[in-house]
């Protein structure tokens, strides 16, 4: 049978968030079929732009009521229903005048009357149940509440081991304890010689540990390390993503920004008003006009084939949410369709906030650059930009003179001059392949225009109402985008299940009434002018009696000590989200945090100075009983490292890292096969991946890697990287054998082992036991050298017999794909960069010993030991 | 330290809850009870166990395949008014005109389905398809319109369709990925997110197998590393882990790690003879077009043929995808050559799963993200007209399983700017494919991002005309 009412007679709805349980189908079938005809086709004489008839059809009660021929329906009965006659043309009234509506249209409507025409609650008008909510999953919203506690965190944890029964860990042994602190503050293992200092510190080891804390806490590994896990929860991208994937040539401003604002100390509160309301609060402050950067971290892109109201709309739910989740741990996008189902937001509230950003535009902005940015390398990076581009001008060049040179042919001419200016066709006598080849240049060229603004004074930020010199839509967008007067004076409306064809009640800017409500902070007011509404948000959010902020601020830095925060979802402080282990703790923790002037220094001592911090991770008698998933904390949980510490672990094991700061993304090795892919974009092909050229420059830590939406690094996806769409709470550590491929196959892992085996060789006389210390900070065991040695003696002999395979050379790429205007195959070759490429070192030119000592260096890369803390 | 509110919760709810996700202890307790990929159980009975997905990306022509319009023939050159809302692209604005199909179209298969005659081959096969004309999409943005076909959400971010099945159905063979994309040379649009995992575990990430060197990323070691010297390496690893692992024997997530290199290398081990079309007949090679002089064909052929090697070695979802359907000017060309690629391998994929046996079982889907206008704006001018992006009307067709055989379901207005009969969004053609394969959309959920979220993103309703 024919789903007649399933037909869609206007543009079908999106609704990005979703509704969480189905509506009945009645409201279904009004929302998706019955209101869109109706408006489509009705409301204009009947309720919207006039009353004909003095019949209003928007709502239910004016359709019972009817106009001056009486009750329009008849619920539940069709054919007793004047609407239904008229519009079957049955009768002597037909509707709509212009001629009858398609049969399914009909049909649709009359099913709708049979069924009893009920009209969908719309969501701006349901009057959330508050009642409804459970006091225990309001905890989140409810006033932080303050305990006592002399003995700190030690004391709040000790009540539930009492009452369990289980005797907490020992403390780890200082070998240990320093790899899991230097690890934990840095992303990189300590080096032997940090190592032997700490074990033999004579001071005792409250003493000898806080000072290691404090060394790590002073160094600029730090903010490289924690900046890291806040752009997991930004999701930082050197790229806006979808089809063209064009370069942000400004972001990592913002990048450098976040790891500056780590290394400083910043105070988070701080922290958080610059990045949402940074322009407006201290918009004589550089570093505030860099945080913005924030508002803009999701993927987003407008083209001639985008939809304007659409992809403004994107933005706005992106960044409605990407705030919420960042700063107040809530899933506000739940409540973009409809009232939240598990929290106590309602739809008004969720565009109540969106109204804060409705003002906002993208800008590029000139900012000088800081004292604190290194501008050293920007000329010699520009130039190689500039190479890329002269290899592409040269290409184009060459197609530019086959065409004129036919031109001046074709018209007999001896002077391209004389071609009369309407035949000067780009494409004029190039064949099929020369057309896609131009096209794929030109494509080209317009990413590095985007990529060589990397070196300009500009910031990736926005403004309150549009600055039109700034405005920065991205590369062939700002055309068919937002104008002007488009930010101000911007009417905010709720919109019925979240599609922007139903806009319903108007909203003013304002905050979560929930907030209000539980924790007795009051909502501010918002003046509805264009500037200073995402100040007042931001003010809102920060305020030290605002319930959320400092919670999940001190959840997060709890959950990246122990791997788990106290409320399991640091992302997630709602009804759906785990509820803390230890409420008192975490808010003695969001205390002790906003009392020390939003120090996150401050919360990483007083963590780690605690015992739950420094405990063996040996489980204690009876834990795996009676607590098996060790929520109580009685051992340090052990955890695999981040894809990026693994890496930056294997270079500086490898005495390969380079510890460059801050400045644009650089492009490190991956797999040679990943970047070889090529990539379509629009009308194109994406520019190839190139490598740095100097190594140096390829062995950055991982943060300073060039985050490329579309092509991220295999080696660190498949690791569990984070996602750079979706705030990332929490890294995955799901166990997956293409892991294996990527540490044991790749050829990064190769070169490393290669230049660890290197290093030892030219710095060590024992280089087993150097190895092992190296990688684990500690000497092997009798039984482990014995292994390690006669693996070295066998693969000694192996590699004696088995010359290395020589290096594979790099060489320009000639690409087959098929042309879109023929759809024949043509070929496009894609130039070696021109710029010198340091090569890594190479077996064929070691020795088998040394080849023999990469085969232990890569199995020790491989191991469980140095993936995990302990 | 189940509590009263966990009551009533699904297993991963409370695993989220927890904290502990399926990477850490609860690995280890799934592999107690059965590995994330092991065959499980469909939600009913459904005879497609596998589905082989050929994804024509840019957006193949309705109007120029399988749905002719001799009312353009007509109409060809009029203008072409639209109303314009502030829903329209740039692209669809400014003067535009009917173009006609520069194809002839032939009648085929008992019932005299009509399709372009330049599909000899398929020709053949339309008893066995399902043609679908009432889907409609939501955006003419290309990777817009990917990532909702192939994820259900248009910004990115979600698992693609063959992750939710292989999460839903485990695999048939754990030493091969359950998931597996047969890309074109060049990525789609949008790239690898059309087949990620989004936030399913990581098991169920589609693998995207390469056509030249190692199939898979670094399955290989670097050239010149030998099998023998990979497994020296490979025992001393195990030796260390042993050690390691006597030294921390409460740490059963090594163990999953140990155990994770061990499947690695009889992936590795696998694979390549799955791979390997050498041991086919002739005649197979030859019915798909392998080794056909039109490289494009023998490229497709091989990508057909390897997607039913891998269905039949027990990969739960293939995704073969060929590009270059996006024809916005010289349409006769473009598409012409594109169909004459796909025509022979598509069909001979049909014939081969017919002949098996293997399409009682597996579903074979052809869709592209959206379909084209019935006008153009005439860049090139009157003698080079394509088509632009039209989402409210678009190819698709079924075959195999319980999918209808030689049927037309649905139908567009006689220019073909729209579906008319049989209409639904893409969020019903999911739940329809995943309840051909025996899954339901409303169950198959996982919990993330504090709800529990599916395929359909809502849920949607089943195309029931789809299911014979």
């Amino acid at each position: 049978m024919v789903h007649s009412w399933r037909i869609k007679l206007a543009l079908s709805v999106w609704c990005g968030a979703s509704a969480l349980f189905a509506a009945t189908p009645a409201e279904d079938l009004f929302r998706e079929t019955i209101q869109p005809t109706l408006k489509q086709h009705c409301l204009g004489c009947h309720g919207e732009g006039e009353l004909f008839g003095k019949l209003d059809l928007r709502s239910r009660e004016g359709l019972v009521k009817g106009g001056s021929r009486g009750p329009a329906i008849v619920p539940g009965d069709a054919s007793a229903s004047l609407l239904y006659r008229a519009l079957e043309h049955s009768g002597e009234l037909k509707m709509p005048p212009a001629g009858p509506l398609p049969d399914e249209a009909v049909a649709a409507i009359r099913d709708w009357i049979d069924g009893g025409a009920a009209f969908a609650e719309r969501p701006e008008n349901a009057s959330l149940d508050w009642g409804a909510f459970k006091e225990e999953d309001l905890w989140a919203f409810r006033a932080v509440k303050k305990t006592e506690a002399p003995g700190g965190i030690d004391s709040l944890l000790g009540r539930k081991l009492a009452e369990a029964e289980i005797n907490p860990a020992p403390r780890a042994d200082r070998r240990t304890l320093i790899r899991r602190a230097t690890i934990d503050l840095t992303g990189l293992p300590p080096t032997p010689e940090q190592v032997e200092a700490f074990v033999t510190d004579p001071a005792g080891d409250k003493a000898a540990f806080g000072r290691v804390v404090d060394r790590l806490l002073d160094s600029p590994r730090y903010g490289e390390r924690w900046g890291r896990h806040w752009l997991d929860v930004t999701r930082y991208a050197d790229t806006a993503g979808f089809s063209n994937d064009y370069e942000r040539p400004n972001a990592w401003r913002y990048r450098d920004y976040v790891i500056r604002s780590f290394n400083n100390d910043k105070p988070y509160d701080r922290f958080v008003l610059e990045q949402v309301a940074g322009d407006e609060l201290f918009p004589d402050d550089p570093e505030a006009i860099l945080a913005t950067g924030f508002l803009r971290m999701g993927p987003w892109e407008h083209t001639g084939m985008s939809v304007t109201a659409v992809t403004r709309q994107q933005w706005l739910d992106d960044v409605t949410h990407a705030t919420a989740t960042a700063f107040l741990g809530l899933t506000l996008g739940c409540a973009k369709c409809h009232d939240h189902k598990f929290d106590p937001i309602p739809t008004k509230d969720y565009y109540r906030v969106q109204s804060a950003f409705a003002t906002t535009a993208f800008a590029r902005r000139p900012l000088a650059f800081l004292p604190a940015e290194d501008t050293s390398g920007f000329a010699e990076g520009k130039k190689r930009v500039e190479g890329l581009i002269a290899q592409l001008e040269q290409k184009r060049g060459r197609y530019a003179e086959t065409s004129r040179r036919y031109l001046m042919e074709k018209f007999g001419v001896s002077r391209f001059e004389d071609v009369p200016e309407v035949s000067r066709k780009q494409d004029a006598g190039l064949t099929d392949e020369q057309m896609w080849a131009r096209r794929i240049v030109n494509k080209h060229l317009s990413h590095h225009a985007e990529s060589i603004k990397r070196y300009q004074p500009l910031a990736f930020s926005v403004t309150s109402g549009l600055v039109e010199d700034w405005n920065d839509v991205g590369p062939g967008g700002a055309g068919s985008y937002m104008k002007k007067p488009d930010y101000e004076q911007v009417e905010m409306h709720v919109l019925v299940g979240g599609s922007l064809e139903s806009p319903g009640e108007r909203v003013a800017p304002g905050v979560l009434s929930a907030v209000e409500r539980y924790s007795g902070l009051q909502a501010p007011e918002f003046a509805e002018t264009t500037a200073g509404r995402r100040a007042t948000l931001a003010e809102w959010i920060v305020d030290p009696l605002n319930p959320l902020t400092a919670r999940v601020m001190a959840n997060r830095v709890w959950q990246y000590h122990f791997g788990r925060g106290l409320a399991s979802n640091a992302n997630n402080l709602g009804k759906m989200g785990a509820k803390p282990t230890h409420p008192a703790l975490l808010d003695w923790l969001a205390s002790r945090f906003v009392e020390e002037g939003w120090s996150v220094k401050a919360l990483h001592r007083i963590i780690m100075a605690s015992e739950a911090y420094q405990r063996s991770s040996d489980p204690p008698d009876g834990a795996a009983e009676r607590d098996p998933g060790n929520s109580l904390l009685s051992y340090f949980t052990p955890r695999r490292v981040e894809a990026e510490v693994l890496r930056d672990s294997m270079l500086a094991v490898a005495g390969e890292l380079s510890l460059a700061t801050g400045g644009p993304g650089t492009n490190p090795q991956i797999s040679r096969d990943a970047a070889e892919q090529p990539r379509f974009t629009q009308g194109g092909l994406r520019p190839p991946y190139y490598e740095e050229g100097r190594r140096e420059d390829r062995n950055r830590r991982s943060v300073y890697s060039f985050q490329q939406r579309s092509l991220i690094d295999p080696m660190i996806e498949v690791l569990n990287g984070a996602s750079v769409d979706l705030s990332c709470e929490r890294r995955d550590s799901t166990t997956v054998p293409t892991q294996a491929f990527a540490l044991f196959n790749g050829e990064l892992s190769y070169d490393l082992a290669l230049a660890f085996a290197n290093r030892l060789r030219n710095e060590a006389e024992r280089v087993v036991d150097r190895a092992f210390e190296l990688a684990y900070g500690r000497s092997p065991s009798e039984e482990e050298r014995a292994l390690a040695e006669r693996h070295i003696e066998e693969m000694t002999a192996y590699h004696r017999d088995h010359p290395p395979a020589p290096r594979r050379q790099r060489k320009a790429l000639v690409r087959a794909l098929p042309s879109q205007l023929s759809g024949e195959t043509f070929q496009f070759t894609e130039d070696l960069p021109p710029w010198e490429y340091e090569e890594n070192l190479h077996a064929s030119q070691v020795e088998p010993e040394t080849r023999a000592l990469a085969d232990l260096a890569l199995v020790l890369f491989n191991s469980n030991e140095f993936a995990y803390v302990y | 330290m189940s509590t009263e509110a966990d009551r009533g919760r699904t297993r991963r709810e409370f695993l989220y809850r927890s904290g502990l996700g399926l990477g850490s202890v609860a690995l280890s307790a799934l592999l107690a009870e059965a590995g994330p990929l092991s065959a499980r159980n469909p939600h009913h009975k459904a005879k497609a166990k596998s589905c082989i997905f050929l994804l024509m990306e840019g957006g193949p022509s309705h109007i120029d395949t399988f749905d002719p319009k001799p009312k353009l023939t007509e109409l060809h050159m009029t203008e072409f008014a639209k109303e314009r809302t502030k829903f329209a692209a740039a692209m669809n604005t400014g003067k535009r005109h009917y173009v006609k199909s520069p194809f002839k179209f032939r009648h085929a298969g008992e019932l005299g389905i009509e399709i372009n005659a330049r599909f000899p081959h398929f020709a053949g096969a339309v008893d066995d398809i399902c043609f679908y004309r009432g889907l409609q999409a939501e955006s003419v943005n290309h990777p817009t319109a990917l990532y909702h076909l192939n994820t259900g959400n248009r910004f990115g971010g979600d698992p693609g369709i063959g992750s939710w099945v292989s999460y839903g159905l485990g695999t048939e063979n754990e030493n091969l990925p359950a998931f597996v994309v047969l890309p074109d040379v060049a990525y789609p649009q949008g790239g690898a997110a059309n087949w990620s995992n989004g936030f399913l575990p990581a098991y169920y990430q589609g693998t995207a197998l390469r056509a030249q060197g190692a199939p898979v990323l670094d399955m290989n070691p670097p050239s010149g590393v030998t099998p023998e010297h990979q497994r020296k390496n490979l025992d001393l690893l195990g030796s260390l882990n042993a050690i390691h692992r006597q030294r921390h024997p409460d740490h059963d997530e090594l163990e999953a790690r140990i155990e994770s290199y061990e499947l690695a290398f009889r992936m590795q081990a696998e694979m390549p003879s799955v791979v390997d079309l050498a041991n086919e007949p002739a005649s197979t090679l030859e019915l798909y077009g392998v080794g056909d002089p039109n490289p494009e064909v023998d490229a497709i052929a091989k990508r057909c043929l390897l997607a039913r090697r891998m269905v039949e070695a027990g990969v739960r979802f293939v995704q073969v995808i060929v590009g270059g359907w996006d024809s916005h000017d010289y349409i006769e060309s473009a598409h012409g050559t594109r169909i004459t690629a796909i025509d022979k391998p598509m069909a001979g994929l049909l014939t081969d799963l017919r002949r098996t046996g293997l399409l009682e079982e597996t579903l074979v889907v052809w869709a592209g993200e959206f379909g084209r206008s019935p006008d153009n704006g005439l860049r090139g001018g009157d003698k080079a007209w394509g088509r632009d992006h039209n989402a409210k009307a678009m190819p698709l067709w079924l075959a195999g399983g319980d999918a209808p055989r030689g049927r037309i379901v649905g139908a567009t207005d006689e220019v073909g700017d729209s579906a008319v009969e049989v209409v639904h969004p893409i969020k019903d053609f999911h739940v329809t494919l995943l309840h051909l394969l025996g899954l339901d959309d409303a169950k198959l959920t996982y919990f993330a991002q504090g709800r529990e979220k599916q395929l359909s993103q809502t849920g949607g309703e089943l195309i029931r005309e789809l299911v014979a």
